[in-house]
């Protein structure tokens, strides 16, 4: 298996918005942030994280301000919303059920079918 | 909550577009310098970490286009520009713009005149208090269902009906005159009446004005809840045998008149002689139950004053004295109050039997001033088709002619899809293109539709002489209308450019590039429904123009015939029988005398003539005749099946006054026109008829009967068994221009026993400049009597055949043109279309030394066969119409060469021309740029 994997369909919104569960981020720190707590190990392409990112604000899932970045910088921050927080939740369960499910499915010998 | 952040977000990505553009650059140009940074850190050159940071990245373009997606804007920001494009194509093509444009717009425009003449007289509720309710009374009897209720009935149902509150009468109309106004000026005429070529006759200049009255019951207008503009209305008091005569004024006579003067209510006006006190004023186009506004309004019970009706009539129940209308009270459905008002007719049959029997009543709703019922639903239902199909057609037509333009344009669209432009976004912008089309249609359209409305409307309205009343429809396209139109011009927009649209997707982006055309030989992708198309439209139009041709020629032709008497030097004057209503025999014979005494002192005047109607002019009258010794006299009453014949009451000098020369024997002398002796001068035919190849003098007819029913109120039948014949006329076209002839009998007329309204006046001079001097003439004699009048020559000119074949050929032409527009414009889509596909193969041809007459011909053979085809079912189809047409068209053969060759020639050479005008494009192919693509 390579060492990085590629985004599953869909995936990238949940890990946004999970990113920024944490604390407001910016874009280029979403990104950092994302490949921080994967260790590296997913690998997210730089042109698809802003369209992501203006979709779930679009959606109001996120909000954003303009602040001050850690080097005196003018960045835009993005937060996560009280809806964006109740999205994230059913999300995670929802994959949560499903990764049981199929790891389920995937454990199974013929002798329990 | 999302639903308004998302909103929020839309609305701020729409508003602030060049604010978000500018945080969007600079959050991304953030991000890339933020990972150079890093990079920079880890000790990459500064140079090289940028370069390295912007390949990460990916395409910055795509990725802002993909944010601005995210947030929506994209699709309104991509409407914007793809109109700008649609704009910009269609001012690049401006001739095919404008085609285009404008037969949509014709189709528009002719669809909304009608739906707009269809609310207004059928869907638009009447101006009312509450409409929905508004019922309406009718007697039945034997087969008639709209029959009005007389004066004694009304009452009984009014004072009994427990469903229906109240119940008010409209008592019919008549023109009344008043000596309180200055004399009638000319009256106006109309545009709409001398494109057609017929006059109505004028009102003559100079003598009493006439002056529409409607009588209604006390109760009318309270029911309708109509309010005075000044003063007040009628109450039912007003309405009572013996109060005192009053009168309301409509709003546009008070305007016209009196200048809008409150002060005139309570002043007096003589009507016929009779005070009447002014109480009140409607508003302005005050309809009340009706479609025209009347000029004064009376009480029912003031009619025998002006002799609308008598006292008497109005105690009879065998007279109908109008039309009753009233409102369904609270909770009461229509079957409730049919149902008691059937109990309440039973017990007026029961009560009067002789007089109510097989009666009986209805009621309906009269909400709208149309009445749609089972015989006219097919004609509504027709013309709303023929309309609809019009439409249809121009849409097809449009259709192909974007066709042949999304032809042209394969290149283009190969280029943009090769370039990466999403299908549906192409698919967008070609519907944009063509929805703006039917948009700027629409635009076009709204103002045809207001003034074809116009024209037919109004211009129709104010060719009816004022004394008729004010049509007062509402015709102008009001909001709904104007969303009606907008609506059809959207869904033309989609209908017609979706196909072209799907079309030209289905493009190979590969072939499209190479400007791959049709290879040589290969059969073109043509459709067979757009020859079919093409076939019925050509056979329609031609059908329309042939007949229309052979109208036009027809009445123009009938304007040449002799009609057997001297059109061009008679006036005929007729005067307003019931404004004399108060006056005796004796009174009235004393005019008579003074009027002809009058007339012919006058300078320029031949001589003065009566009779009972003018040739072609005036009511018909017919009886029924036999030769008096061939059948038994008993047979008659019971059964009579002898010929009706036409006939008029005439004076000694009548025939000599109009130029009808005497074939045999002689005309009446004073002698026995005044003691009515029973003689009679018949008409050539009429000689012929009962006597072929015999002398006729001294001949005996039975004409009419004791039973006779008088034609007109205030005449007798005539009744004579055994009349002499004493002289023979020649053929008169005295009842229809288009028969020469007729059978037609002259009577003597007493002019010491007899008084007859109508007069005829021989001139020497042109008898147009006669009729203000006949005017004052009339007026020298009694200031009380309008009088209308016109030349025999407008007379003639309104013979109904003529009338109708005029009207039918002008209309015809109008729809024809518009057909063979709308037939051009197919030919000139399906030949365009061909010689794009085509271009490659001409340009072979053209290489191998083809002639530039081969080209055209190869181009335009495509359409021709669907277009000879058409023009030879048009051919028959009008050979089996003119048929029918005969009568109208005066003694012009129905297969009268001209119209059927040269319309159709004339057609053939148009629609010709609509092919040759892209067939030229061929022609102007260059083979080596044709060929270089290979």
């Amino acid at each position: 298996m390579d060492k990085q994997m590629d985004l599953l369909q869909g995936t990238l919104d949940m890990l946004i918005l999970k990113a920024v569960s944490l604390g407001p981020l910016h874009g280029y720190g979403i990104l950092l942030r994302i490949q921080q707590i994967s260790k590296d190990r997913l690998e997210i392409q730089q042109g698809s994280l802003y369209p992501a990112l203006y979709r779930l604000e679009h959606q109001g899932w996120i909000a954003s301000e303009w602040g001050e970045s850690e080097n005196k910088r003018k960045a835009k921050y993005y937060r996560l919303t009280a809806a964006g927080k109740r999205k994230l939740q059913t999300e995670a369960e929802k994959w949560n059920r499903m990764a049981d499910v199929i790891a389920g499915v995937l454990r199974s010998t013929p002798e329990e079918v | 909550m999302t639903m308004w952040s998302r909103i929020r977000s839309w609305m701020r990505a729409v508003m602030r577009r060049s604010r978000m553009e500018r945080e969007m650059d600079a959050e991304l140009r953030f991000h890339i310098e933020a990972f150079a940074e890093d990079l920079v850190r880890s000790g990459v050159p500064h140079e090289e970490a940028m370069r390295r940071a912007r390949i990460e990245f990916g395409g910055i373009e795509q990725a802002k286009e993909e944010c601005r997606e995210a947030r929506g804007v994209n699709f309104l920001h991509s409407l914007i520009q793809d109109w700008r494009f649609g704009l910009r194509m269609l001012k690049k093509n401006p001739g095919f713009t404008a085609t285009a444009i404008l037969a949509l717009a014709l189709g528009i425009g002719v669809n909304t005149t009608v739906f707009t003449a269809f609310d207004a007289l059928a869907l638009r509720p009447r101006p009312v208090e509450d409409p929905d309710r508004l019922m309406g009374v009718y007697r039945t009897k034997e087969g008639e269902n709209r029959g009005a209720l007389s004066y004694p009935d009304y009452v009984y149902y009014r004072d009994h009906t427990k469903t229906l509150s109240d119940l008010a009468m409209f008592g019919g109309g008549m023109a009344l005159t008043t000596t309180d106004l200055p004399p009638a000026g000319p009256e106006q005429v109309p545009r709409v009446v001398s494109t057609f070529g017929f006059h109505l006759p004028q009102l003559l200049q100079g003598s009493a004005h006439p002056l529409m009255c409607f009588f209604v019951s006390g109760n009318y207008f309270p029911l309708l809840g109509a309010q005075p503009a000044a003063g007040r209305l009628f109450l039912p008091e007003d309405d009572q045998p013996g109060a005192q005569p009053v009168v309301v004024l409509s709003g546009n006579f008070w305007q016209s008149q009196f200048h809008s003067n409150p002060g005139v209510v309570g002043s007096t006006m003589h009507l016929n002689r009779v005070a009447f006190t002014i109480i009140g004023v409607t508003p302005a186009d005050y309809l009340g139950t009706l479609s025209s506004a009347p000029v004064l309004w009376a009480p029912i019970a003031a009619g025998p004053l002006v002799g609308n009706g008598t006292r008497e009539s109005l105690e009879n129940r065998n007279v109908g004295a109008g039309i009753v209308y009233g409102h369904l009270k609270a909770g009461v459905s229509l079957p409730d109050a049919a149902a008691e008002m059937n109990v309440l007719a039973g017990q007026l049959r029961a009560a009067y039997p002789e007089i109510e029997r097989n009666a009986g009543v209805r009621v309906a709703s009269e909400r709208e001033f149309g009445h749609i019922d089972a015989d006219t639903w097919p004609i509504v239902a027709a013309t709303m088709g023929a309309v609809a199909l019009l439409l249809l057609i121009a849409c097809a037509n449009v259709a192909s002619l974007l066709l042949a333009r999304a032809a042209a344009r394969r290149r283009e669209i190969g280029v943009r899809l090769s370039l990466g432009a999403g299908r549906r976004r192409l698919l967008q912008q070609l519907l944009i293109e063509s929805t703006l089309i039917a948009l700027l249609a629409g635009a076009v359209g709204l103002p045809i539709a207001s003034w074809t409305l116009h024209l037919l409307v109004a211009e129709i309205a104010l060719a009816i002489p004022s004394s008729w009343g004010a049509i007062a429809l509402q015709v102008t396209p009001d909001v709904r209308i104007f969303g009606y139109t907008v609506l059809i011009s959207l869904l033309t927009g989609v209908a017609f450019g979706l196909t072209p649209a799907l079309h030209a997707l289905r493009v190979d982006v590969n072939s499209a590039l190479k400007d791959n055309g049709s290879m040589l030989g290969e059969r073109l992708s043509k459709s067979r429904l757009r020859d079919l198309l093409l076939v019925a439209q050509v056979a329609a139009c031609l059908v329309l123009l042939i007949n229309s041709a052979l109208l036009l020629r027809g009445s123009q032709r009938a304007l040449r015939i002799d009609p057997g008497f001297d059109s061009k030097h008679i006036v005929y004057l007729e005067m307003y029988k019931a404004t004399l209503s108060g006056y005796s025999q004796e009174q009235l014979l004393q005019l008579n005398e003074q009027l002809l005494e009058q007339i012919a002192t006058l300078p320029g005047v031949d001589s003065v003539t009566q009779a009972s109607r003018g040739p072609i002019s005036g009511g018909n009258r017919f009886v029924p005749v036999g030769t008096a010794d061939a059948e038994p006299k008993a047979n008659r009453e019971v059964n009579d099946e002898r010929p009706a014949i036409g006939y008029s009451y005439v004076l000694a000098n009548y025939f000599e006054t109009l130029g009808v020369p005497m074939i045999r024997g002689r005309s009446f002398t004073a002698e026995e026109a005044d003691t009515r002796a029973p003689v009679v001068v018949i008409s050539e035919a009429t000689a012929r008829r009962f006597w072929p190849r015999q002398d006729p003098i001294g001949k005996r007819l039975a004409i009419g009967s004791a039973h006779g029913q008088p034609p007109y109120p205030g005449e007798t039948a005539p009744f004579s068994p055994e009349s002499e014949v004493i002289g023979v006329a020649r053929n008169v076209r005295n009842l229809a221009l288009s028969n020469p002839d007729e059978s037609y009998l002259y009577l003597p007329l007493s002019r010491s026993r007899q008084w007859i309204s109508t007069l005829l006046v021989r001139t020497s001079g042109n008898p147009t400049s006669l009729l203000p001097v006949l005017g004052s003439a009339v007026r020298r004699v009694d200031a009380h009597v309008p009088a209308v009048a016109a030349p025999l020559d407008w007379m003639v000119s309104f013979d109904p055949y003529f009338v109708i074949s005029r009207i039918g050929g002008v209309l015809c032409s109008v729809v024809g043109a518009l057909g063979l527009f709308l037939a051009c414009l197919g030919v000139y889509g399906m030949v365009g279309y061909g010689v794009v596909e085509r271009t490659r193969e001409i340009g072979i041809r053209m290489a191998m030394g083809a002639q530039r007459e081969q080209v055209l011909g190869l181009a335009l053979r495509e359409s021709a066969r669907p277009m000879l085809l058409g023009t030879a079912i048009g051919i028959a189809a009008s050979a089996a119409i003119s048929r029918l047409l005969s009568s109208m068209l005066f003694g012009l053969n129905p297969m009268d060469a001209i119209s059927f060759a040269g319309v159709s020639v004339l057609l053939i050479a148009v629609a010709l021309f609509a092919g040759w005008l892209p067939a030229r494009r061929a022609t102007r192919v260059d083979p080596i740029v044709a060929l270089r693509y290979e």
